[in-house]
């Protein structure tokens, strides 16, 4: 049996015995989706549903950010929330239990240490996981299966190696790719630190965001995003696992982890539910460069 | 944000009349600074005061504090007309509101290296502390930002694309035409 064969043995089990004994209310996983090998986050309150859980190599969706929309519609003395979490998982919910969007004795972590997850069709690792620094969970309340071994993940290389590139070059590439982008807004709807009730792009009145499907006011929304979650962002990759038209959106947060990392030892985000924000806060020895 | 699009819409406009190549010899960059109120728009008053000579080029946009300039504000003038951006506020240390501009310090730092990194060319948004009695740091530093976005030439937005295109113009104009009766 495999890892994840055994993985999801355990997680069917334990997803069972707890909505039964009614610890919890309803519970996050994944379940089987309309493709071989496809998946697809799957909600459930009842424990015979329990079997229809799945977890393979092929669970690429990221769960945290489900937590907040299902804690906002389960009453508080039903039960608490299951989540399975992975690395990724359990970044998004300590960066959002920092945000005040959830609350953490609401929550029952399944955690799952996680090797990296591939794309059903070409079997190649997922990009979002080739660069993970932490493969098993930061926050659990029970780990399923034996924790995996970090690896060295390159962070910053596509950040290096662009920084290395002549600006008429970095210009070309980011113009071409805010020129595809088609503002679906898929990549705030799966990040789990985009948690602002009233998005900018969506204060027409105020008009932050220019109606027309262009490469300026593309950039102006792909800069803005990535600059609202720069000193949160928890790597997860998802935003661009979500962009439909393959925008290198991982590039831009990284590139301000890594500065803001540089200048103000900021550090990696979503490791614990308390650590300030390094655009929150200042400190009179920062460098100095504006005199 | 109503000011800011304001402001550039006005120096845009000239911009892009100036766009054109016929008037390609005559263009002239526009520059929008955000003063804070405190240090940097008094030291711009001091400098008029002692009748000194700058561009005619920045637009200054008083704003409470250099804390008050949300990075999008930048985004927002960078791609609506101005060709370069000028934040300028109080020394560090020296703030009227304690620690507005060591906010805004790590902010627009962070900023101003992910500009660059999607391709702006470092002059065209700069950051400076200038006090209230920094009257000549204030013209040097207007002379010097103007003089460096006049040698990059204008920005090139889709904004200006669309205004340069005759077609599009021309509706343009005769929107604007129809609203003027």
């Amino acid at each position: 049996m495999s890892d994840s064969q055994s993985i999801q043995a355990s997680l069917r089990s334990r997803a069972a015995e707890l909505l039964a004994s009614d610890q919890v209310a309803e519970l996050i996983g994944w379940g089987a989706g309309r493709f071989p090998d496809q998946t697809t986050p799957l909600f459930i309150t009842q424990a015979d549903q329990a079997e229809g859980l799945v977890y393979s190599e092929y669970c690429q969706n990221t769960l945290g950010k489900y937590a907040i929309t299902e804690l906002s519609e389960l009453v508080a003395d039903q039960g608490k929330l299951a989540i399975c979490v992975r690395g990724c998982e359990s970044r998004g919910i300590n960066r959002m239990l920092k945000d005040n969007q959830i609350e953490r004795d609401r929550l029952y972590l399944l955690g799952i240490p996680c090797s990296g997850m591939k794309n059903r069709q070409s079997g190649e690792l997922l990009s979002k996981c080739m660069n993970c620094s932490h493969k098993n969970p930061v926050i659990y309340d029970e780990l399923l299966g034996e924790t995996v071994a970090e690896g060295e993940p390159d962070r910053f290389g596509a950040v290096c190696a662009l920084e290395e590139c002549d600006r008429a070059s970095r210009e070309q590439y980011f113009d071409a790719a805010f020129d595809r982008c088609i503002r679906c807004y898929a990549c705030r709807e799966v990040c789990p630190v985009c948690t602002c009730r009233e998005c900018f792009v969506d204060q027409h009145e105020v008009g932050w965001q220019g109606k027309q499907g262009n490469t300026t006011e593309n950039r102006f929304y792909s800069l803005t995003r990535a600059f609202h979650i720069s000193d949160r962002c928890v790597e997860c990759g998802e935003c661009e696992r979500a962009c439909p038209m393959g925008l290198p959106l991982m590039v831009l947060n990284r590139k301000l982890v890594k500065d803001l990392d540089d200048l103000f030892q900021a550090g990696e985000a979503g490791l614990d539910a308390v650590a300030v924000n390094s655009l929150g806060t200042y400190d009179v020895a920062d460098v100095e460069e504006f005199m | 944000m109503s000011v800011v699009e304001t402001n550039v819409a006005t120096t845009g406009a000239m911009a892009t009349g100036a766009n054109s190549p016929a008037a390609a010899e005559s263009w002239q960059p526009s520059i929008l600074a955000f003063a804070c109120h405190w240090c940097t728009y008094s030291g711009a008053d001091l400098a008029g005061l002692n009748r000194m000579e700058y561009p005619a080029n920045v637009r200054l946009l008083r704003v409470p504090c250099s804390g008050r300039v949300n990075p999008q504000y930048v985004l927002s003038a960078l791609g609506k007309g101005a060709d370069g951006v000028l934040v300028c506020g109080c020394h560090p240390g020296d703030c009227h509101y304690v620690s507005g501009n060591y906010y805004a310090k790590r902010r627009l730092m962070a900023f101003k290296r992910l500009l660059e990194f999607t391709g702006l060319e470092p002059g065209r948004f700069q950051v400076r502390w200038i006090s209230g009695s920094e009257a000549g740091k204030f013209r040097d530093t207007v002379t010097r930002v103007c003089e460096e976005v006049r040698a990059l030439g204008p920005l090139t937005t889709d904004q200006r694309q669309a205004l340069a295109d005759p077609v599009l113009a021309g509706a343009a104009a005769t929107t604007q035409a129809g609203e003027a009766q």
